[in-house]
């Protein structure tokens, strides 16, 4: 359905040299409505905020609004690369905010070396999902849902059911989220650079060919001898790290961290970002750098639904049909008939 | 979600010509991840908390062990027909809000003047079926992914639910008899429990015995070759829906009624007991698997695992925390002697 211009375009490209034909190729394949729509359904929503409320497209609202995308952002984009394999991780979030538990009690003590050891650990957590997944061959639906309830009791037992402060080394978490460039926060400067890079790896190199490879089609794959097992691992690896960036950003804005929280959330909202922008649900199909804007998007809609004078309880389903409709204009449906 | 390629298509045709013994083996095996497997282990936790607080096995815990079952059963019903054609519902909770607040609104209570007595019920179960109607629709002839669209039906009903609910106060149930229908009994057991009991009954039916049941799950078998059979598919489709948000709007009143006043938040946590005790019961995620009566053992193995939890001394912290341990479990020794290196699962 994407590629509906495609049959007029090919017989115009036959008169013409097949350099022409060749580039117009790439750059409608560039403009294919699945590619320019998060971003472009993102400022439409701006614009149309901006209209009602101009003070949201100042420094003000810039600032809130990526604030509050930064931890969607990095959960979002762990997701994305794993529904880019096919697969799905409802246990992200809550890697997430028990590294941000584990941030809270480790950093006072070790400062920036803690960071990196809960970074490992997370990353590891990941890994095990993903291991666990490639070769007991279970749903990923299912398995996720499993360590999720185990991470929860992991946070809870962990935070001692209490909200951990930062004590010392207090600005060097919170300096993430009080340095600001351009009013947007460093939290989400890092998200926007997790994407760059995630972008890099799925369009450059061969580890993250061979992830898409697995979700767009895993028999094939498996018959031409991609590593399938390895592609899983290391995307459910790249999720716990991401979403151990996320619970760094929860610290970061909240100073603390506890199982009930800031950050508790977040699941739901980093699927909803994942798909707004643009990855396909049954794989095969990711671009970090929309999920940006997906993610902005999904932290804007409450603003937006504020700004145009919806009130605190419509919010839930002013939020619910946004993300159906917003889905419904973004998805893609070129990857077969079968819509699960 | 998942494409499974099928290993024991041509073992089934090989096991119809040999006799006997062989099949008789398969038989055996195919319980095992069923019924039987779940049954047992059914029986090793009853024994086990029984041993660990012997209040487990009173006549009082075991009702209110089917007082606490009604509702993710009724709930599971619904679950499996949408699971078994490959689809997911994540909309539960958000229907169940919503049906639980028209309801009680409607309904004898502190806050509205009005009794609209069977109307209530009406009124509730309609607002569940259209916001059913209203996934499968959108799923089917739109073309959004289910997990999508349910997760967008999800906010919609609680936002529904919350508008209805508003500032004011909370609504109680002042109806004696409606209040007390949930908890008394009938031969022994609790009336919420023969409600759901019903809706089991009607699930079977539905899925056993009717074109849309065996549809459903031909859909999740292979959905080319049901649509180029000339099934209805997006009928089915949005029928399977429709049928779970009907019983996601029943689950919400009867949900309200055990607790005696509305709650936007009455279907909390609900979608992660039927979801997991359909998966346990062995229905596949990826559709064409699974069956009512397993989902029913699975519901049952969970909601038994937390009474007996709780009644253990078993901190609350580490629930969720055994919860998911057994799931993995469960679904590992499931997928287990069907690993090959061929085999897709997602």
């Amino acid at each position: 359905m994407t590629h509906r211009a495609d049959t007029p375009a090919t017989v115009e490209a036959l008169d013409r040299p097949d350099k022409v034909a060749a580039t117009l190729a790439r750059l409608r394949r560039m403009a294919s409505w699945h590619i320019i729509a998060p971003p472009l359904v993102f400022f439409a929503i701006l614009l149309v905020v901006g209209i009602a409320n101009p003070a949201y497209l100042g420094p003000f609202g810039i600032s809130i609004a990526t604030t509050s995308a930064a931890p969607i952002l990095l959960v979002a984009l762990g997701q994305s690369m794993v529904l880019n394999t096919g697969s799905i991780d409802l246990s992200n979030a809550a890697i997430g905010l028990f590294g941000a538990i584990l941030f809270a009690l480790t950093i006072p003590e070790a400062g920036i070396l803690a960071m990196i050891a809960v970074l490992v650990a997370l990353t590891l957590i990941g890994a095990v999902n993903g291991v666990i997944l490639a070769y007991t061959q279970v749903p990923s639906f299912a398995l996720t849902l499993g360590t999720l309830g185990i991470l929860q009791t992991a946070a809870l037992v962990t935070s001692g059911s209490e909200t951990i402060y930062v004590s010392e080394n207090r600005d060097l978490v919170t300096a993430l989220h009080t340095i600001k460039t351009l009013s947007v926060p460093l939290t989400f400067w890092i998200g926007v650079l997790a994407a760059i890079f995630f972008w890099a790896l799925l369009r450059f190199t061969i580890v993250g060919q061979n992830m898409t490879a697995v979700g767009k089609n895993e028999s094939g794959a498996i018959l031409s001898a991609v590593p399938n097992r390895r592609a899983k691992i290391i995307a459910f690896a790249i999720s716990g790290f991401a979403s151990g960036l996320a619970g760094l950003a929860i610290v970061a804005q909240a100073g603390s961290a506890s199982a009930s929280g800031l950050g508790s959330n977040l699941l739901l909202p980093g699927i909803a970002a994942a798909l707004v922008g643009g990855t396909s649900i049954s794989g095969g199909q990711a671009n970090p750098i929309n999920v940006v804007f997906g993610a902005l998007t999904v932290a804007f809609v409450p603003i937006a639904a504020q700004a145009l004078g919806f009130g605190a309880q419509a919010q839930s389903l002013v939020y619910g049909v946004f993300i159906i409709v917003i889905v419904a204009l973004t998805t893609s449906r070129s990857r077969g008939s079968v819509i699960k | 979600m998942t494409s499974v390629m099928h290993e024991d298509g041509p073992r089934g045709a090989a096991g119809m010509k040999r006799n006997g013994n062989a099949s008789m083996r398969r038989l055996i095996a195919e319980g095992a991840k069923g019924p039987i497997g779940l049954v047992a282990a059914l029986v090793v936790l009853i024994v086990v908390f029984s041993f660990l607080n012997p209040r487990f096995a009173s006549i009082e815990n075991l009702q209110n062990v089917l007082f606490q079952v009604s509702v993710p059963l009724i709930l599971v019903v619904g679950a499996t027909l949408v699971i078994q054609m490959g689809s997911i519902d994540l909309s539960v909770e958000g229907i169940m809000g919503a049906a639980g607040m028209a309801w009680i609104l409607l309904s004898p209570n502190t806050r509205t003047m009005i009794d609209l007595g069977m109307w209530a019920w009406l009124i509730a179960l309609g607002l569940g079926l259209s916001l059913g109607l209203m996934t499968g629709v959108i799923y089917a002839k739109l073309k959004v992914p289910s997990f999508v669209v349910s997760l967008g039906t999800w906010y919609v009903g609680l936002g529904i639910a919350i508008l209805l609910y508003g500032n004011n106060s909370l609504p109680s149930l002042t109806s004696d008899a409606l209040a007390r229908w949930p908890t008394g009994l009938t031969l022994g057991l609790p009336h919420s429990f023969w409600l759901a009991a019903g809706v089991l009954l009607f699930g079977l039916l539905i899925s056993n015995y009717t074109n849309l049941g065996r549809g459903l799950m031909a859909i999740g078998n292979n959905e080319p070759i049901a649509r180029t059979s000339g099934m209805p598919v997006n009928v089915y489709k949005i029928g399977a829906f429709a049928i779970a948000g009907l019983l996601g709007g029943l689950a919400g009143i009867l949900a309200t009624m055990q607790l005696g006043s509305g709650s936007t938040d009455i279907g909390f946590g609900q979608l992660f007991v039927g979801i997991p005790a359909a998966v346990i019961g062995g229905t596949a995620l990826g559709g064409g698997e699974g069956g009512m009566t397993r989902s029913a053992l699975g519901v049952f193995l969970l909601i038994i695992l937390n009474n007996g939890l709780v009644l253990a001394g078993v901190d609350p912290d580490y629930q969720s925390g055994v919860f998911g341990l057994i799931l993995l479990i469960a679904i590992i020794a499931v997928a287990w002697p069907e690993r090959g290196r061929l085999k897709v699962a997602k």
